[in-house]
């Protein structure tokens, strides 16, 4: 089957119970191999329950899942042999060096004689450490620590990765240079399962799960979702020297006008989905006017998948 | 550069495991003596603190101020009264003529101790009357109390004995009607030392190994790294073995080193097999090791391991009979102190290095030992695989 995507990731029905709780709620999925699939959702909303049924770490209630063709309930041994696997914790020995650290995770996934020694020095190549074997893990900035996680998590070729909010507490640019990782990656065939927080990141992703108290409530590619879940033309909205007040100002006058379908805030200024009929120029202004409310400027946007996410949550 | 997803090459069987088991055996020492203050705590301390609780534990009496009160005044009363001093078990502070000042100083709590000689002493040698000395205790010390007592009327009966030799009289009945003779085995100088040397030997290694083991695994559970490695293929057997065998043997040579120094320094004597020493020491090890990776698998954080170790090490050594004779505890508590691993392995201890036993003799707490090695040890491997596999 040439042209039919290969399913690496396929999850059936996936439920797990803590006592009353129920953390993840008869979730479906599939990914498929080169894909990069982000898992979006609040802290709580069931993220990290999923990747830990999936990563053998923890046996489902309910529903089935395979990974790289292994049963996770059934075959957690063999998950564990396809899969890497980074937490947002980079779970390295701080006080090992960079190069025990390695050491230790080749010999876990028992890589020996000439392998061992070429897919270390691959991965001080990629974590940017080759001139740093014998710096303390401990004395390593965020972003290189980050990028050492990733390399011990890749030392056996996985051909899946798990992130886990895999760039919490890194500072933007060593973001930004891990998500050209990532994409090349997934370019090389490696599926990646994403969670994370931030949406900028999530809009990088193929297709975005979003997680809303254990359930999975909408799965599409970021475009996909914006168009289902938040129709209508962006408008931004902002008061000027108004400040908070006039910001609250504006969502009072938006109560009930005809054309507009939602509004939240966004910093000082409030994003606004309107009907065609009002995204016109200066058409949302003087009605606003009308109202008795003053505005600097109002100019068109793009819907984020924060405005999905927001849309999803207050339903 | 980047790896890609085509190339995965499983490498399983027995050298897989033995290669990962060295990984994490590596792994675990390298972690262990990064800190060059886990060098002097894991090694060094346990041999300080021999040093210091050896000498400190002490119950033999020495030098005990004794006050004397000769309201007799003869050349036979001070006679008694110099040879009883003239040892090391009492240390005269002073001599005065009334029982009723040697009262008053010692319910004053001022001396420990007073021997009274009553007036007429003398005369009733002479008169070969049976006569009496009084002694005064301060009861506030009862070993110090008892063991003085005996000092005072073990040297009273010598001393009586040497008169009735003296004036040619058979020891007739009469005058000695009942003649304790003590011999002491193993230890003749009644040496307290050598007897706590051995139960400190198994307390060090009881404290050093449970919170090591127990601190490690919480550890690697608080820092998430637990974790990183349960995802790996690494499995439940090899991570058991590698978080047991590297304090394993460091507690071996802990045993080494303070049997070093109780053998140097407080003269104990190595008078049977150490290999039965070591033996039990291994199966000692197995509980204690087993017990330390339960806390750490049961303990959310670091600190609720050190208390939860805690918690058991003081009952351990407390019921142990390291101190304090089982034989003197409750009934009630006997049963407990047989599950105690510390009481069979303080046994053997003192049973090779001062009786010089072997194994043939101390084949119960050998047994008692490797029972409990063997349960605790599997009871911790299946809880681990249960709570972390």
């Amino acid at each position: 089957m040439p042209s039919e995507p290969e399913t690496v990731v396929d999850v059936r029905g996936l439920t797990r119970r803590f006592g009353a709780f129920v953390a993840v709620n008869d979730v479906s999925f599939s990914v498929t191999r080169g894909e990069i699939f982000g898992y979006l959702g609040a802290n709580g909303a069931g993220k990290s329950t999923t990747i830990r049924m999936l990563c053998g770490l923890l046996a489902p209630t309910d529903g089935r899942a395979t990974v790289a063709g292994a049963d996770i309930a059934r075959e957690p041994g063999r998950v564990k042999r396809s899969i890497g696997y980074m937490s947002q914790k980079f779970s390295l020995y701080a006080d090992l060096t960079v190069a025990e650290n390695l050491d230790f995770y080749a010999s876990a996934y028992a890589l020996s004689g000439r392998l061992r020694a070429a897919r270390m020095d691959e991965a001080l190549e990629l974590a940017g450490l080759a001139d740093r074997r014998d710096a303390l893990t401990r004395e390593l900035p965020g972003g290189l620590r980050q990028r050492l996680a990733l390399a011990s998590a890749l030392l056996h070729r996985p051909p899946v990765l798990f992130l886990d909010e895999p760039t919490a507490g890194v500072d933007p640019l060593a973001r930004r240079a891990f998500w050209r990782v990532i994409r090349e990656l997934a370019r090389g065939g490696t599926t990646l399962f994403v969670t994370t927080h931030h949406l900028d990141e999530a809009e990088l992703c193929h297709r975005v799960g979003m997680m809303v108290d254990g359930r999975l409530v909408a799965l599409d590619t970021p475009a996909g979702l914006k168009a289902t879940h938040v129709p209508g033309t962006m408008l931004s909205v902002g008061t000027g020297a108004g400040g908070e007040a006039g910001t609250r100002a504006v969502m009072a006058a938006l109560a009930g006008m005809p054309g507009v379908h939602g509004w939240q805030p966004f910093g000082l200024r409030v994003h606004v989905r309107v009907d065609p009929e009002l995204a016109g120029p200066g058409r949302l202004a003087a009605r606003l006017a009308e109202r008795g409310v003053a505005t600097a400027d109002v100019e068109a946007t793009e819907a984020g998948l924060e405005d999905v996410f927001l849309a999803l949550v207050r339903r | 550069m980047l790896p890609d997803a085509t190339e995965t090459r499983p490498i399983e069987g027995v050298g897989a495991f033995v290669l990962r088991l060295r990984g994490l055996i590596l792994k675990e020492l390298r972690q262990t003596f990064r800190d060059k203050r886990m060098i002097g705590l894991l090694m060094i301390a346990p041999m300080i603190q021999l040093l210091v609780l050896g000498h400190a534990v002490n119950l033999d009496v020495d030098h005990v101020p004794t006050l004397l009160a000769d309201e007799d005044r003869t050349a036979e009363s001070r006679a008694y009264l110099d040879g009883l001093t003239a040892g090391d078990a009492f240390r005269r502070v002073g001599v005065v003529d009334s029982a009723q000042v040697a009262l008053s100083e010692v319910s004053a709590g001022r001396v420990p101790l007073a021997v009274v000689v009553p007036r007429g002493f003398a005369a009733d040698l002479g008169a070969q009357r049976p006569t009496r000395v009084q002694v005064l205790v301060d009861g506030g010390d009862s070993n110090r109390a008892i063991v003085a007592q005996n000092a005072v009327a073990t040297y009273t009966l010598r001393r009586s004995q040497a008169l009735i030799a003296a004036r040619g009289l058979p020891a007739g009945a009469a005058l000695a009607p009942v003649r304790i003779e003590t011999r002491v085995f193993y230890n003749p100088s009644m040496n307290s030392r050598i007897y706590f040397v051995p139960g400190v030997a198994a307390t060090l290694l009881l404290v050093v190994t449970l919170v090591v083991t127990a601190m490690g695994l919480a550890r690697e559970k608080e820092s998430g790294t637990l974790e990183q490695i349960l995802v790996t293929p690494l499995g439940g057997a090899t991570l058991f073995l590698g978080k047991t065998l590297p304090y394993a043997l460091i507690g071996l040579i802990d045993l080494g080193l303070v049997l070093g120094v109780g053998t140097w320094v407080f003269s104990v004597p190595l008078r049977g097999p150490l290999g039965v020493v070591f033996f039990a020491g291994g199966l000692y090890l197995m509980t204690l090791l087993g017990v330390g990776l339960l806390i750490g698998a049961l303990a959310r954080t670091q600190q609720q391991a050190l208390v939860a170790a805690f918690f058991l090490i003081m009952p351990a050594i407390l019921l142990s009979g390291f101190a304090t004779p089982v034989e003197n505890m409750p009934t009630w508590l006997e049963p407990v102190t047989r599950l105690n691993p510390v009481r069979p392995f303080v046994e053997v201890m003192r049973g090779v290095l001062l009786r010089g036993a072997g194994a043939r003799d101390l084949a119960p707490q050998l047994v008692t030992l490797a029972g409990m090695g063997l349960v605790v040890f599997s009871g911790a491997a299946a809880v681990l695989r249960r709570r972390l596999g």
